[in-house]
């Protein structure tokens, strides 16, 4: 025990030098791991202390449909038996907002929320002039309104906007609101008015989505009974209840998952840095041959030398790990303070400290020693088959045949690699599947690598000596060139596909607008409105637009051959429980074709029919002649499906429908009307178009197509950007990787280059040699990646995202360029220094 | 002490065999000093390995202090070594990354053997180089390399040393004093020692030389005799 220790200690004296690169292979990943669990953590932590504020009271009771006289008996009922409890009302709705100034020919889509003077229970408004918050602010027609709202409209505070019929007096700029959730999907800027107010501006007409909220405090005891006493009795009126507790539960489920998720990223780069510790530990058992060979003939047995070189991977790794903790400490503490405000204003609390968190360091610690130990444990193994016989015959070759032993640990290796990215991602499923699509890139672009290498080995047979020794080097008796294929080539294969999925993206978008499809969409106009509208927009635009009728229903049972749901819950218990949008007509659009059944002639039939889209069909199990129960308006009315239609989503000139009844069944219901048509292309004559909509049918939103592709491409924008940065950590493993194989095999080409030199080689044609060397292999590694991510994209584009295929030529040349570029430099300038050297002393050292 | 029966070793050249030891007898008792001389590749070497359990041999038995070890596992004979054999080559193989008196210390630290470092210090003193004790292989001249290699095959006071041309890499005043050093090492300790060389002139002062060529061994007249019959 005392030998290997020492052994230990006195071989990394020796050679932690060489070994240096080892640690930050395992030290990128390691980092990656413990900086992005640690910034989730520190958020979950900071949030967990806010989640009354994200609801701004303790119990919020909501509905989409304005309040029943059912649904609000049964709460008055509940709530007024608690003895200590305050209530407040609060809508939020989507809606159109415009500057007073008609000189200014712009209109918005805000998130306009009304609150009532007990507003919020919990949390509290930070105003941008740094003022305290008092509902004052926003009684008798006032508003308080986000910094973006501003600019889009090009407003200031003291300035008037209008919503709806009503004037509102800006009287603030708000940067945080209590209650305002996370991350919630939101249709534009929040504009915050008087709950009375908004109930004046005639918004709130039919169909118009908002969701009205009754927001409660309560002491603490009270919260969970009080939820599952209003839950019960509320399900079937459509009322969703909750309490800050189930959003805290959802937040803290949300973030374990992003951090597991996320963390599997670190995971993919420490794997990455754990080809690259293979890769040094091969060559550093080739260089260890003799030393070992010489302990044998001195009486250690192969166990005590594995032992000594097992322990020392465990240390080295150990230091990789800590540099890597290191590395991410220094990086979070470097976080510039605008960011990190940015980051805790989206995850909605006052301050975040971005420090390493003890659970991510053990995390991180535990990762690379693992992936260490796991990954050097072959090579090592090789060091039992080294034979002390070594020491008087140098040609004796020892083959190391692959007994049980190495059987066993390339089992181990798998089975260890699965269950750390389970353990990482806290699910075997993930796991697996991490662990399974790494291994299927890893195989798929490794085959490449070997066949590109040898179709380039024909060059080999060249004339000129440098391009021939280059090409040779490469295929080598321990050279590296798969290691770095399949590393650099792995790092480019994520860059340059993410890049070309998102050129593929982005061109099927463009498409989209280059046809005559709507950019712009219209909904709540009303039945009293049509005219007008039309009327607009077929002065501005030329063409009269069509006008849907739309109507939200739920289906609340089916009575059917194969299924029988007889209440909305049992619905829900199906998946079908959300509120749909529904229309009715006599004729099927151009998008629309039946699969099934038959549809209704234009005279209509004489009872309700409806058309269900083909997933509905599926996902209820339903017949033709089946009947399904909707609940509209209020009303339950039941309708037989009588065909089954297949819809192409792809086509939105006439709009989508789940479900299509046919005529007659809703034609004295009251209902509003939505349309999809195609703005005029200037921008003035847009804004124009849209403010003169929003002044003269003010409960109208219009939402212009053009916007939301700019923020889908934002969106995209930043995807790109964030996994372009883990292609570019895996891109610096894979150049660690070449500067550490080349560090290793330095002392092999110094050898080389002396006895080349001896012979007459000049410096110059030694240059070339490395530039044609790295160059080649450069070139091959971005070819690698370059016809991975072809697949990729190809693969994305016709199986997942559904949009046309396009080889994005110019991506792939670039990255592949680059690729070449990055590692013929990096690869030439970690080699020069051994053409620095005099030839002679580099054959007396041998 | 060291005993070979019918000991012969075949290797597979291409796809040929081809003989290095032709089957021999040889018995070595202890305290002896037996040189083994001939040409390049005449099988000295190999035979040397095979004394060493460095390599099996294909026929034959050899026992080495009563223990037949041709049947033994890699590990045992490591052990085996660590304990009877040390072993000097003509390339000194120490190991690089040791400093001179942990290169002397391994085998004791191995052997787990007790006032460890105070026996390498005093093996270093009795090789002469007590001085360069904290130099790495590299600052110390090949003399000095193979000296210290010396103390380092004496560390566990091995009944046998067996050297495998240890002044082949050295100059002539080196190589002398190294020749010194082994017939000390013999006289003092009695230490039973077979050297492997080319050189006749350094196999002349030992007890029994063996000549081999092509793989067979040939008993030359011990060496006093042979100085009276010159």
């Amino acid at each position: 025990m005392t030998f290997v220790l020492r052994m230990v200690g006195r071989e990394l004296r020796a050679s932690w030098r060489r070994l240096a690169f080892f640690f930050v292979c395992v030290a990128v990943g390691v980092s990656a791991i413990v900086a992005l669990r640690s910034v989730i953590q520190q958020v979950g932590v900071a949030m967990a202390g806010e989640t009354r504020a994200l609801l701004a009271a303790d119990v919020q009771i909501e509905s989409e449909q304005p309040w029943s006289e059912a649904a609000l008996a049964i709460v008055d009922g509940i709530l007024g038996a608690e003895p200590e409890l305050s209530r407040t009302l609060s809508i939020e709705t989507p809606t159109m907002a415009r500057p007073a100034d008609e000189s200014k020919v712009v209109a918005r889509v805000v998130e306009l929320r009304g609150v009532q003077a007990a507003f919020p229970f919990y949390g509290s408004f930070v105003l941008e002039d740094g003022r305290a918050y008092d509902h004052g602010l926003l009684a008798g027609g006032g508003a308080l309104v986000r910094p973006e709202l501003l600019t889009q409209l090009d407003v200031a505070v003291g300035d008037d906007i209008l919503i709806g019929d009503r004037g509102f007096e800006i009287r603030g700029v708000v940067l945080r609101e209590p209650g305002g959730g996370i991350g919630a999907f939101s249709f534009g800027p929040r504009v915050l008015i008087d709950y009375d107010d908004l109930l004046e501006t005639g918004l709130l007409t039919l169909g118009t989505r908002a969701e009205r909220q009754i927001l409660v405090r309560v002491p603490e005891p009270r919260v969970d009974p009080l939820v599952a006493s209003l839950r019960e009795p509320l399900r079937d009126e459509f009322v969703r209840v909750r309490s800050y507790r189930n959003t805290e539960d959802r937040i803290a489920r949300n973030l374990s998952r992003a951090e597991d998720y996320l963390s599997l990223i670190g995971f993919v780069v420490v794997v990455l840095g754990g080809i690259g510790v293979w890769s040094v530990t091969r060559v550093f058992v080739q260089q260890r041959v003799r030393s070992v060979a010489v302990l044998k003939c001195l009486g250690a047995t192969s166990r005590q030398v594995l032992a000594v070189y097992v322990a020392q991977v465990a240390i080295l790794g150990l230091g990789g790990a800590l540099l890597g903790v290191a590395l991410a400490a220094g990086g979070l503490a470097s976080l510039p303070s605008s960011l990190t405000a940015q980051a805790a204003a989206v995850a909605g609390v006052e301050d975040l400290s971005y420090g390493v968190t003890g659970s991510a360091v053990v995390q991180g610690l535990g990762v690379g020693v693992l992936v260490s130990l796991l990954f050097a444990l072959g090579p090592l193994l090789e060091m039992r088959s080294i034979k002390p016989l070594a020491l008087i015959r140098w040609n004796l070759i020892t083959v190391a045949a692959r007994d049980w032993v190495q059987w066993t640990v390339v089992g181990a290796l798998a089975a260890g690699l699965v269950a750390l990215a389970s353990w990482q991602a806290a699910s075997w499923e993930a796991g697996l599947w991490v662990c399974g699509g790494f291994a299927a890139v890893a195989a798929v672009l490794h085959a490449v690598g070997r066949t590109l290498v040898r179709l380039v080995q024909p060059l080999g047979a060249g004339a000129r000596f440098a391009v021939r020794h280059a090409v040779l080097n490469m295929g080598r008796p321990g050279n590296q060139t798969r290691v770095i294929l399949l590393a650099v080539g792995l790092g480019s294969f994520f860059v340059i596909g993410i890049h070309a999925v998102q050129a593929n993206l982005l061109g099927a978008f463009a498409l989209e607008i280059r046809e005559d499809s709507p950019d712009m969409f219209l909904i709540d106009v009303q039945q009293d409105q049509q005219a007008g509208v039309r009327e607009l927009i077929e002065e501005r635009t030329g063409d009269a637009p069509s006008l849907i009728p739309v109507l939200r229903a739920r289906v609340t049972g089916v009575d059917g051959r194969r299924t029988q749901l007889d209440s909305a819950r049992a619905v829900r218990r199906r998946g079908a429980g959300r509120e749909f949008t529904v229309t009715y007509r006599d004729r099927l659009e151009a998008n629309e074709r039946v699969v099934e059944g038959a549809f209704w002639g234009p005279a209509g039939p004489a009872r309700p029919e409806v058309s269900v889209e083909e997933s509905i069909r599926d996902r209820l199990d339903l017949a033709m002649g089946d009947v399904l129960r909707f609940r509209v308006l209020g009303r339950d009315i039941r309708a037989t499906v009588s065909s089954v239609r297949a819809v192409d989503w792809d086509d939105s000139r006439s709009g989508g429908f789940m479900f299509l009844f046919s005529p007659g069944v809703f034609d004295r219901a009251p209902h509003s009307f939505i349309s999809f048509l195609r703005g005029p292309p200037e921008t003035t004559a847009r804004a124009r178009l849209q403010r003169d909509l929003v002044a003269g049918f003010p409960n109208v939103s219009v939402i212009d197509g053009l916007e939301v592709i700019a923020t889908v491409r934002r969106i995209l924008d930043y995807v790109t950007l964030a996994i372009t940065m883990v292609g570019g950590i895996a891109i610096v493993s894979g150049v660690l990787i070449l500067v550490g194989s080349v560090a290793m095999t330095k002392y092999q080409r110094r050898y080389e280059t002396a006895i080349f030199q001896t012979l007459g080689a000049t410096r110059r044609s030694l240059v070339t040699m490395l530039v044609v060397e790295y160059g080649t292999l450069g070139v091959l590694a971005g070819a690698v990646g370059s016809i991975g991510a072809l697949g990729l994209t190809w693969g994305l584009s016709r199986h997942l995202l559904d949009i046309e295929w396009n080889a994005a030529p110019l991506v792939n040349l670039g990255g592949m360029l680059l690729t070449a570029l990055v590692v013929g430099s990096v690869g030439v300038a970690a080699s020069l220094d051994v053409l620095r050297r005099k030839p002679l002393g580099t054959l007396r050292a041998e | 002490m060291i005993e070979l029966r019918n000991v012969s070793k075949t290797v597979l050249s291409g796809n040929a065999p081809l003989t290095i030891v032709q089957p021999l007898d040889l018995t070595v008792s202890s305290g002896q000093y037996v040189s083994i001389v001939g040409p390049s590749g005449s099988g000295k070497s190999t035979l040397l390995g095979l004394i060493a359990g460095l390599d099996a041999p294909t026929t034959g038995e050899i026992v080495i202090d009563g223990v037949e070890i041709s049947g033994l596992e890699e590990d045992a004979l490591a052990r085996l070594r660590g304990r009877k054999i040390g072993i000097v080559f003509q390339f000194f193989h120490l190991v690089p990354s040791l400093t001179a008196f942990e290169n002397v210390l391994v085998p004791l630290e191995i052997a787990g053997a007790p006032h460890a470092s105070d026996r390498a210090a005093a093996l270093l003193s009795e090789v002469g180089l007590d001085d360069r004790a904290g130099h790495y292989p590299a600052q110390l001249s090949g003399g000095e390399q193979q000296r210290i290699a010396i103390a380092r095959a004496l560390a566990n006071e091995p009944p046998i040393l067996l050297a495998d041309e240890p002044t082949g890499n050295l100059d002539s005043a080196n190589g002398r004093h190294i020749v010194e050093l082994l017939h000390r090492v013999n006289r003092s300790r009695g230490t039973t020692i077979v050297l492997v060389t080319h050189d006749s002139e350094l196999a002349s002062g030992t007890d029994v030389t063996l000549r081999m060529r092509d793989g067979r061994t040939e008993r030359l007249a011990p060496a006093p005799l042979r100085e009276v019959l010159a």
